[in-house]
């Protein structure tokens, strides 16, 4: 197998952690780190996955809204909710007119490239522009009970979950950095999306882990959060 | 009144641990036995050193209870008689137990706790503790009279004589600089309710709005709830505290929502109820919508000759030390009460085993209190109307050996016959201040009950309450009930249904607590108001004498209430003496400013985890496996060069002479990257640049300069125009940001059919520079066609290398043949490998910043903000050709205008020196004639391309080529080089356009 054109931002933590790599698109993603058990029993605890080699894009500007609607995208209905789509994938309305938009965690649903082209095959006028989020932004993941507590110790919002609610999104800081923070549960467990600057990803998931200590969390693969996402 | 002298040497004292078989065992000859102490675990010994030698202590002891268990009650010398001091209060709120540990100073020994091992060590003395050498300064008291700081550093040869000895003996303890680094760090926490204080009227208080449904948090000071219940006595049998206790703390961790936190401090109060609280190595971050502050009251000593030395203590002092640590503070006792606390304090001792001489009662009736008449019962000898005028050493030790009784004639003064009572312990209960800090540093004010003789706090923020003691209830059910009454108050407010408002009962038990005037001032001093600053009751009284009658100014000039304790124990003394001297009432004087923090913290708890954001490129692991000495640029990290540092400019030089004579590669993803798309991206890119842009053909990139409306150089880049409305824009990597910034406000302002998007990490990028550039390309493999004609100098491309999708641009920065590639980050490190992998038949070599820099002096490019600065216009840099004459506007053209009908008197130039000269530093100035700066240099390198030291200096404007520059080297040395242009190296550019 030809080598990976694409690589994750934080891909080298993860080789140090001793991830099991599967290829996806032109990268790879970490799949898992230990046996399925003990890292479900992770990830249900605090898990931190990368989830960065899955596709995403952003749309923003005038007629964002309306033509990713016409596309069938159910658009939330405030800023700074988020919306699960019929194939899994989740729309972030970070403004009245910014979409970002994530693939499904099975990977499955329309491929964001897919989506690029439709933009620009369509009329130019009422569409918003694209916004390059597959590498502007790295995604991350962070699973489990002790998730919020987490949080406490990186960033200002209070996201304990009877304040902070599902499918909510939080644009703030998180150690020193800009981000964005999405509550998603999976399956009953309590989850948040973390979409940051992809160029401090190693960085970013070095506080992360390091603030799971304490909880007894850990990295978890691709498989794990799937798993969750299936309970 | 009958003397009670001993007739052996005082007990407890001269026994040492080695005298007392098995005392070492149950942890030391003052341990009482189990199951005395509520914080100790009898069945678990831990061992420890003070001062060098070792001592047993139990699990949950403090380093003074231990110490105290061991019969060591000298834990520190006084900062400025260097006066032996041992336990006041047990509650770590004094400065008499600050130790030093081994690696942290001032650490209190009545709050740390013992641990295995630990090591400790009494602090500012020379030679030892028992036989501090500096304690002769006590005997020259007279000479440092209040003030004299002030006064003696006001003569110059003061200064210079003993300034430097000051110095060596102020401070206390030692900062170990090789002290490993601590693991800080820092959370948020939110809540509805937070009760500061654990006691009953915080428990209280706490239950009720948890049981309403407030979400609630209650921080405790102490390593168990409970306040006084775990320490003190509320009846004469001695239980009803313990059981109420254990009621409270079992209704509060019933309540699933309310979080307890022990062994925490709030130490502060900010705006809107942002609260501090610590809790070990971590500093949480609290907002609450609404506050209750339970925090208690602070005993007080009395004020007597002596009333500093060890044995003399705090009637709580002693409660605590039986109570929670199981250790009699004393073999045999005086009590001095000012109040009915002291004859539960009495009971407390007899109970303990120690030997209660007398009660010195101050007032000349205590009343029926059910206290005073248990003590009755028991036989106490009670002296009414007496004072105690002087505490006295024992022969030859630094401890109580007997206490010196007069009858008091009149507020302050007694007859000068006394009694002596030979005592190794003198408890006192005097009165009280409210913990009145969180609450006046939010806003409340102080105000004073002459009747009471007691501070209240009025006038608090919306969202505080306060409960108990600390709101002048002394009656345990009137401060139960109040704790019941503030959590309702909290829970309403909160919108909560709290049921029926709790009654709270009229008598409080406020009146009495506190002795009116418990000072009793020696015509020979050593009686201190503030045992941290060595200050007597005459300091404060000449303070006033000496014109200061102001409290804020009494503080400054004597330093009261200044040391660790901040007034704990000397605020109220102060305030009463003030007021006496000045004719004032109490309330008129009030206390100093109550500011945060309320107790010292350390720098590691202030700063918590650092968190210092970093950004790395794509390739920068690539980067690491080949050597590279990395660099910061902003957050982020750039290869200076590859290879070992020690040979350095050795490898810079090679690096650059590839770039020249072959190829290289080198990493510019940092470089800011900014898309402007849009009907009016044009008019966009017209209006914020100096150069003109609507003509910019498609494909075609054009250079940027950027002016604030100062008219001020603050950004340069490249427009690369990819379709009529769509503008991929670099900025400089320390500028993207205030571009970005720059860019939103205007577009803001101008409401052009504009949209902005920062991708600066969405693009790797790399710049393949040098004359076999477009060989290693095409070795690679593109749909592009990289042929000069097809592809010319500037020109803007877009299409894939090696199979990734990419920008194309043409341009020169180093001055070579040359190609920058951007790429989705993701495949940079793919693209890396793939163009070294290309152009090793090329002899490809990857550069870093510092052959860069080299390299882009030999054509003269300048950098902005190393070759600018906060005043620089474009003519200044010779780059008039980039600014516009047809447009209409640009920010910054009326400046640049406006200035440029006052000619700079300076601008950038290039000057040369021989190759083998030194290379002058950037900022190194240049002289005129006169010996007076001229101007001075931005850049410097040595140039083997040049054969050359070359560099741009800000110079003279008239300065022509061939004149002669002198430069001022750091070491003074001066060199003289020649003026030139800057285009040093290609001056034709003919090698960037082949």
């Amino acid at each position: 197998m030809n080598a990976p054109l694409r690589r994750s931002f934080a891909e080298a933590r993860q080789v140090e952690a001793g991830a099991r790599f599967e290829p996806l698109n032109d990268g790879q993603v970490a799949v898992s780190y230990a046996n399925a058990t003990d890292e479900q029993a992770t990830a249900r605890r605090l898990g931190l996955a990368d989830l960065s080699p899955l596709g995403r894009i952003g749309f923003k500007g005038a007629g964002t809204c309306d033509w990713l609607a016409s596309k069938g995208l159910t658009i939330p209905e405030a800023p700074n909710r988020a919306a699960v789509q019929s194939d899994g994938r989740l729309a972030l309305r970070l403004a009245d007119q910014e979409i970002f938009l994530t693939a499904a965690l099975s990977g499955t649903g329309e491929a964001p490239a897919e989506l690029e082209a439709a933009w620009n095959r369509a009329r130019k006028a009422q569409r918003g522009f694209p916004l390059p989020r597959q590498d502007t932004h790295a995604w991350f993941l962070v699973t489990g009970e002790q998730a919020d507590s987490l949080f406490a110790k990186l960033c200002g919002v209070d996201l304990r979950p009877a304040h902070f609610a599902d499918l909510e999104i939080a644009q703030t800081s998180i150690a020193r950095m800009s981000g964005v923070i999405c509550r998603q549960d999976l399956g009953g467990t309590l989850a948040y999306h973390l979409l940051a600057d992809s160029a401090s990803a190693h960085y970013l998931w070095g506080c992360l882990l390091d603030g799971m200590q304490e909880f007894h969390g850990g990295p978890v693969g691709l498989h794990a959060v799937q798993a969750l996402a299936k309970a | 009144m009958a003397s009670t002298q001993l007739d052996t040497p005082v007990p407890g004292l001269a026994r040492t641990s080695a005298e007392a078989p098995g005392a070492q065992a149950r942890g030391g000859v003052n341990r009482l036995t189990a199951p005395a102490g509520l914080l100790i675990d009898h069945n678990k010994p831990v061992s420890f050193t003070f001062e060098g030698k070792a001592y047993r202590a139990l699990e949950g002891d403090t380093i003074a209870s231990a110490l105290a268990a061991n019969g060591v009650w000298l834990l520190s010398r006084s900062f400025k008689y260097h006066r032996p001091r041992g336990v006041l209060t047990m509650a770590g709120q004094d400065a008499n137990t600050l130790v030093q540990l081994r690696d942290e100073p001032n650490v209190l020994a009545d709050r740390t706790p013992v641990t295995d091992g630990l090591e400790v060590w009494g602090q500012n003395y020379t030679g030892s503790l028992a036989k501090d050498r500096d304690r002769v300064l006590d005997y020259f008291g007279r000479f440092m009279p209040v003030g004299f700081y002030y006064r003696a550093f006001m003569k110059p040869r003061f200064d210079q004589a003993y300034e430097p000895l000051i110095r060596k003996k102020a401070g206390l303890g030692k900062v170990n600089l090789n002290a490993p680094h601590g693991y800080y760090d820092k959370a948020y926490l939110f809540y509805d309710l937070v009760v500061v204080g654990g006691g009953p009227a915080g428990l209280q208080a706490a239950v009720t709005a948890a049981e309403a449904g407030a979400q609630v948090l209650l921080v405790e000071e102490n390593p168990e709830l409970g306040g006084a219940l775990s320490y003190a006595r509320f009846d004469a049998e001695g239980a009803l505290g313990l059981r109420r206790r254990q009621e409270l703390i079992a209704a509060a961790e019933a309540q699933p929502n309310l979080t307890i936190m022990t062994d925490a401090l709030c130490n502060g109060w900010f705006a809107d109820h942002y609260l501090p609280v610590i809790k070990g190595n971590r500093l949480y971050k609290v907002r609450t919508k609404q506050m209750i502050v339970a925090s208690g009251s602070i005993e007080q000593p009395a004020q007597f000759r002596g009333n500093d030395l060890p044995g003399v203590m705090l009637g709580s002092a002693a409660q605590r030390l039986i109570r929670l640590y199981g250790v009699r503070p004393g073999q045999r006792a005086a009590v001095l009460a000012g109040n009915d606390h002291a004859y539960g304090v009495a009971l407390d001792l007899q109970d303990a085993g120690v030997e209660v001489a007398c009660i010195i009662e101050l007032r000349d009736d205590p009343g029926p209190g059910p206290m005073a008449a248990a003590a009755r019962d028991r036989g106490f000898t009670i002296t009414t109307g007496h004072c105690v005028q002087e505490a006295v050493a024992a022969t030859g030790k630094p401890h109580l050996g007997s206490i010196r009784v007069s009858r008091i004639t009149g507020p302050g003064t007694f007859d000068h016959g006394s009694e002596r009572v030979d005592c190794d312990l003198l408890a006192m209960s005097v009165g009280y201040t409210p913990t009145y800090q969180l609450a006046l540093q939010a806003g409340g004010r102080l105000s004073y009950d002459d009747e009471a003789a007691h501070f209240e706090i009025e006038r608090l923020p919306d969202g505080m309450a306060l409960a108990g003691s600390v709101n002048s209830a002394y009656d345990l059910e009137a401060v139960e009930a109040e704790g019941r009454r503030a959590g309702w108050q909290a829970a309403q407010a909160l919108g909560l249904d709290a049921g029926t408002e709790p009654a709270v009962p009229a008598e409080r038990g406020a009146q009495g607590i506190n002795h009116p005037w418990p000072l009793f001032k020696h015509s020979r001093g050593k009686d201190f108001v503030d045992f941290d600053e060595d200050l007597q009751v005459k300091d404060i009284v000449n303070a006033v004498a000496e014109g200061y009658n102001e409290l804020e100014l009494v503080k400054r000039f004597s330093t009261v209430g200044m040391g660790p304790s901040q007034g704990r124990h000397s605020a109220l003394a102060t305030a009463r003496l003030v007021a006496k001297e000045t004719g004032r009432t109490v309330a008129e004087t009030g206390v100093t400013t109550a500011r945060p923090p309320f107790a010292a913290e350390t720098l590691g708890v202030l700063g918590g985890r650092v968190f210092e954001p970093e950004r790395l490129t794509a390739m920068h692991h690539r980067h690491l496996e080949q050597g590279a000495v990395m660099m910061t640029a902003g957050l982020w990290w750039r290869p200076a060069f590859y290879g070992p540092k020690e040979k350095r400019e050795d490898l810079i030089a090679k690096e650059v002479h590839a770039v020249r004579h072959k190829v290289g590669l080198i990493d510019v993803s940092t470089l800011g990257g900014l898309e402007i798309r849009g009907p009016d991206a044009a008019e966009f890119m017209n209006r914020l640049y100096t150069f003109s842009y609507k003509k910019q053909p498609v494909g075609r990139a054009r250079y940027l300069l950027m002016t604030n409306e100062q008219g001020v150089v603050i950004d340069d880049g490249v427009a690369c125009r990819l379709s009529e409305e769509h503008y991929y824009v670099t900025a400089t990597t320390g500028g993207v940001d205030r571009v970005y910034r720059q860019m939103l406000l205007w577009n803001a302002q101008w409401r052009l059919q504009v949209d902005v998007a920062s991708v600066t990490a969405a693009y790797a990028g790399v710049n393949l520079a040098g004359p076999r550039s477009r060989k290693v390309l095409e070795h690679l493999g593109s749909d592009i066609d990289f042929s000069a004609e097809a592809f010319p100098y500037m020109g803007v491309r877009t299409g894939h290398v090696g199979g990734i999708p990419a920008r194309l641009l043409r341009v020169g920065f180093v001055g070579e043949l040359g190609y920058e590639i951007h790429v989705p980050s993701g495949y940079g490190e793919a693209l890396w490998d793939a163009l070294l992998e290309a152009g090793k038949s090329e002899r490809i070599k990857p550069f870093g910043v510092e052959a860069q820099r080299v390299l882009r002096l030999e054509k003269g490019h300048i950098i902005i903000g190393q070759d600018t600065d906060a005043m620089t216009t474009p003519d200044e840099v010779d780059m008039a050709w980039a600014v516009s004459k047809k447009k209409p506007f640009f920010v910054g053209q009326r400046s640049i205008e406006l200035r440029r009908r006052h000619p700079s008197a300076r601008r950038l130039v290039g000057f040369t020196l021989p190759k083998s000269s030194i290379v002058p530093l950037e900022s190194n100035i240049l002289l005129d004639g006169e010996g007076e700066m001229a101007g001075f240099i931005t850049s410097a390198a040595r140039s083997e391309a040049c054969d050359a030291v070359i560099g741009l200096a800000y110079a003279p404007a008239e300065t022509q080529a061939g004149d002669s520059l002198t430069i001022k080297l750091t070491n003074g040395r001066r060199l003289e080089a020649k003026a030139c242009a800057p285009h040093f190296f290609d001056p034709d550019n003919q090698r960037q356009e082949l």
